[in-house]
């Protein structure tokens, strides 16, 4: 066939009206019910139970449900639960269902369900596993009614089941329950308000949820994890972005509708852009942990704890972690500003910090021999990186020698893990930060226990501590769950467990196409948004 | 020729196996546990601890190492620790992303590049030759993020021509398709441009100066046929090799543009498998890029015999 200048223009023409055609059928999909999300990170996991993830804890807020929730108040409320009933000597709490509560695969959601998820996520959760020590069992009573029957009253039950530190109580159907808590759940089989689109699933790149047109929410008004969860869109769509930059221009160019954690440095160009919204969904935000290795010198002595404690001046960290003030606030509290546990017990120390004099008189009475301060710095995290460098400059100037381990985040939560002397691989301090709501619970936060080697990294070991963590669990009201916390942070900073550098929140930014996100420590929820054409 | 193909091909065969061996050991001794990763931050060390158990992570390296290379032999890379997924599945539900990429940088990057640096070298010395070569010395100065940044801030940001960012398969359209990946390839095209062109230049500068060139002059060959048919043909050996060196290049300048540009490709699920420690996806991936780096290699040594009859092996 001759190549004519004609051919060659039917040709151009016939491949732009194909390319054409590709553009319709894409614009035929439609936007306006589906909202583009990028989060803070990846779902590495899709069990929520397994892993202790806040992304996997964002991914069961989508596809599963839980017995209770958190209301704005931060009080625990009903969700699957319909009604209750607690024994007037507190041992026999009744529970039942709901009506309407299906699983994404059409079967009823039953009690046998709910009573071999919980068994499975206590054998996961820190604060599972403190309940169900008073716990002798927990029995089905029928197809929607179960209950718990305790060894000695507990008054946090309600608070555990409904609380919004990983992992959360969600509920699986009773043959995923059933999975060793040690692996992995391979479905994604719920009962919440969205479906995980499995088939679209693209690992480190893409998560898709579609409406569950099944679900019925409660009725009561949506308020944080409580009240009817009403979704308003049709599907959400996860871009996991491994670069900030990109996704803030994406969000400007109104190519997504909603960026989790945009930076702080760069947040008053999204200020500037009419069509963007900012806004702290996470009032209480986060609490910065400076945790020191009990294990071995020189932290192994309270005195050098305590040198370290005088040295940590908040106002330092923060200008270097967050530097904009809007966002970040000076707080000693070891149970997060603005929580219900909040107090002023034990922050003499904040007074004159840093206080490099009595820095040093404490750290020669710890008996400091002039070794090396192993300190991890994770280099792809930013505020980490930067605490970590203040912590190494104020030890310097009480005269300790100082070595900054740089590493990525992935190294330093495998070093973080290793008992040994740091001459073996071992360290002296390392920085992290958890959620203010997180921070609150000395029982659901493992952070809080001083158990010794069974507690969490850094080692901290101090009977008084533990008795106090009882007691305000065992607690029955909130006025004596605050004296006790009070009592608790005095303790702790006696023998340090671990020193705050401080709290911030971090804003979300969204396009002004989207309203009604409901604000939840720790979880973001895709119910009751919704999202104009 | 055949029987050079063959003995190249099973060549191959230990450089992967020692290909596999250093990857593992390099993995695996580098610091970092995706036990710990994976578990999240409410942890205790015992809880990691049951996960590596449970991960086979505990058992000796020896006896992973071998349990990897008997599942390759079956031609099984392995499954993610992270998404319980193959690795197969994984790399391939990855491809399309990063063979459009590379291809369309390939044939934007050969087709300016041969052009400008034919065009230097028949225009030595005039404003057209120092044009290029400014142009090649800021191509493959200036880093393909910075690039990226500078097209996403001009085509996307002010202009509102091209998409920030993602990728649109085929199936989508072509246009969306080609919309997605005009600003990629640029960017990451623009150092293989100035490498390519400065190469062609000067290769070209030198057949130019030679006898049968002058010969052709003087017979009255018209400029066309006298650069692309004598020159350029003359000229093409070493053009092929640095075009066979940038090919095998462009997997390190693939990973950063499909970060900058969020392009779900081979290149982002080789940096977050890094991230997160997960040894089946790193291992698997370098395997295969280990692969494309010696058949480039020997596509690039074949291509010579067509390109200078002279060549034989």
């Amino acid at each position: 066939m001759k190549t004519t200048r004609r051919r060659v223009l039917q040709g151009a023409a016939a491949a732009a009206s194909l390319a054409t055609f590709g553009i319709r059928s894409r614009a035929s999909f439609g936007q306006s019910g589906v909202v583009r999300f990028v989060p803070h990170g990846d779902v590495r996991s899709l069990d929520p139970i397994w892993t202790t993830a806040n992304m996997s804890a964002y991914h069961g807020a989508m596809v599963y449900d839980t017995l209770f929730g958190i209301d704005a108040d931060l009080q625990p409320k009903p969700q699957m639960v319909e009604s209750w009933e607690i024994s007037d000597d507190q041992l026999n709490y009744k529970f039942a269902l709901r009506d309407g509560l299906k699983w994404h695969d059409g079967t009823v959601v039953s009690a046998e369900d709910c009573v071999a998820s919980l068994y499975r996520w206590s054998a996961r959760d820190g604060g599972g596993q403190h309940m169900m020590k008073r716990v002798r069992e927990i029995v089905a009573t029928g197809d929607k009614t179960f209950e718990f029957h305790l060894e000695e009253p507990y008054g946090l039950v309600l608070d555990v089941l409904a609380k919004t530190s990983t992992p959360l109580c969600y509920m699986m159907r009773a043959a995923d329950a059933a999975t060793d808590p040690n692996d992995q759940v391979t479905t994604n089989i719920g009962s919440g308000p969205f479906r995980f689109v499995e088939d679209e699933w693209v690992p480190g790149s893409k998560l898709v949820y579609e409406r569950n047109p099944d679900y019925v929410p409660r009725n009561e008004p949506a308020s944080g994890m409580a009240g009817g969860k009403v979704v308003h869109i049709e599907r959400a769509e996860w871009n996991i972005m491994g670069d900030p930059q990109t996704a803030m221009a994406a969000l400007q160019a109104g190519e997504i509708d909603f960026f989790e954690v945009p930076p702080l440095d760069l947040i008053d160009i999204l200020k500037a852009d009419p069509a963007i919204r900012i806004e702290v969904l996470n009032k209480l935000g986060n609490v910065g942990q400076i945790r020191l290795n009990h294990l071995h010198p020189p932290f192994d002595k309270v005195e050098a704890r305590q040198g370290m404690l005088a040295l940590v001046n908040q106002e330092d960290y923060m200008r270097a972690c967050i530097g904009n003030p809007d966002y970040y606030q000076i707080c000693g509290s070891q149970f997060a500003c603005g929580s219900l546990m909040e107090n002023d017990a034990g922050l003499e120390w904040m007074e004159n910090a840093p206080d490099v004099e009595k820095a040093k008189e404490l750290f020669a009475a710890a008996g400091y021999d002039g070794r090396a301060v192993v300190i991890l710095q994770p280099t792809d995290i930013p505020i980490l990186s930067n605490a970590a460098l203040v912590t190494a400059q104020l030890l310097r100037s009480a005269g300790i020698e100082v070595e900054v381990a740089a590493s990525d985040w992935g190294g330093v939560v495998t070093r973080r893990a290793v008992k040994a002397p740091v001459e073996e691989g071992g360290w002296n301090i390392f920085h992290t930060w958890a959620g203010g709501n997180a921070q609150s619970n000395p029982i659901a936060l493992s952070a809080h226990a001083a158990t010794g080697e069974n507690a969490w990294f850094g080692w901290p070991e101090d009977a008084r501590h533990e008795e106090l963590r009882d007691a305000w669990a065992a607690a029955p009201t909130l006025e004596e769950r605050q004296e006790i916390a009070r009592q608790l942070q005095e303790n702790s900073y006696r023998i340090v467990t671990q020193c705050i550098f401080g709290q911030w929140v971090g804003p979300v930014a969204y396009r002004d196409s989207l309203s009604d996100i409901l604000a939840i420590p720790e979880i973001i929820p895709f119910w009751n948004m919704k999202k104009s054409a | 020729m055949t029987g050079y193909l063959v003995r190249r091909l099973l060549a191959t065969i230990p450089v992967m196996m020692v290909v596999a061996v250093v990857v593992f050991s390099l993995i695996h001794l580098a610091p970092g546990d995706p036990a710990a990763i994976i578990a999240g931050d409410n942890v205790t060390a015992k809880q990691i601890a049951e996960i590596r158990e449970r991960l086979g992570l505990e058992e000796p390296l020896w006896k992973q190492f071998a349990l990897w290379v008997g599942n390759l032999a079956k031609g099984d890379l392995g499954t993610s620790i992270f998404s319980r997924k193959p690795v197969t599945e994984l790399i391939v539900q990855r491809a399309e992303p990063t063979i459009a990429l590379t291809a369309t940088t390939l044939v934007v990057a050969i087709t300016l590049a041969i052009t400008a640096g034919v065009l230097a070298a028949w225009k030595a010395g005039t404003w057209i030759d120092r044009g290029v070569m400014i142009f090649a010395v800021m191509g493959y100065s200036v880093p393909v993020f910075v690039v990226g940044y500078g097209l996403v801030y001009v085509f996307s940001m002010q202009l509102k021509w091209l998409p920030v960012q993602g990728y649109a398969p085929i199936a989508d359209g072509l246009v969306p398709f080609i919309r997605h990946l005009i600003l990629p390839s640029v960017a990451l095209g623009l150092a293989y441009v100035a490498l390519i062109a400065r190469i062609t230049r000067t290769s070209m500068l030198e057949v130019l100066s030679e006898d049968y060139i002058r010969t052709a002059d003087a017979k009255g060959v018209a400029t066309r046929p006298k650069l692309m048919r004598h020159a350029l043909k003359n000229a093409a050996v070493p053009i092929a090799t640095v075009i066979g060196i940038g090919v095998a290049l462009l997997i390190g300048g693939v990973v950063i543009t499909e970060t900058v540009f969020n392009i779900p490709g081979i290149g982002r699920l080789t940096v977050d498998a890094i991230l997160k420690r997960d040894y089946p996806i790193i291992q698997g991936i370098i395997l295969i890029f280990s692969a494309w780096y010696v058949l480039i290699n020997l596509a690039v040594d074949v291509l010579y015999t067509f390109l200078d009859p002279r060549i034989r092996y």
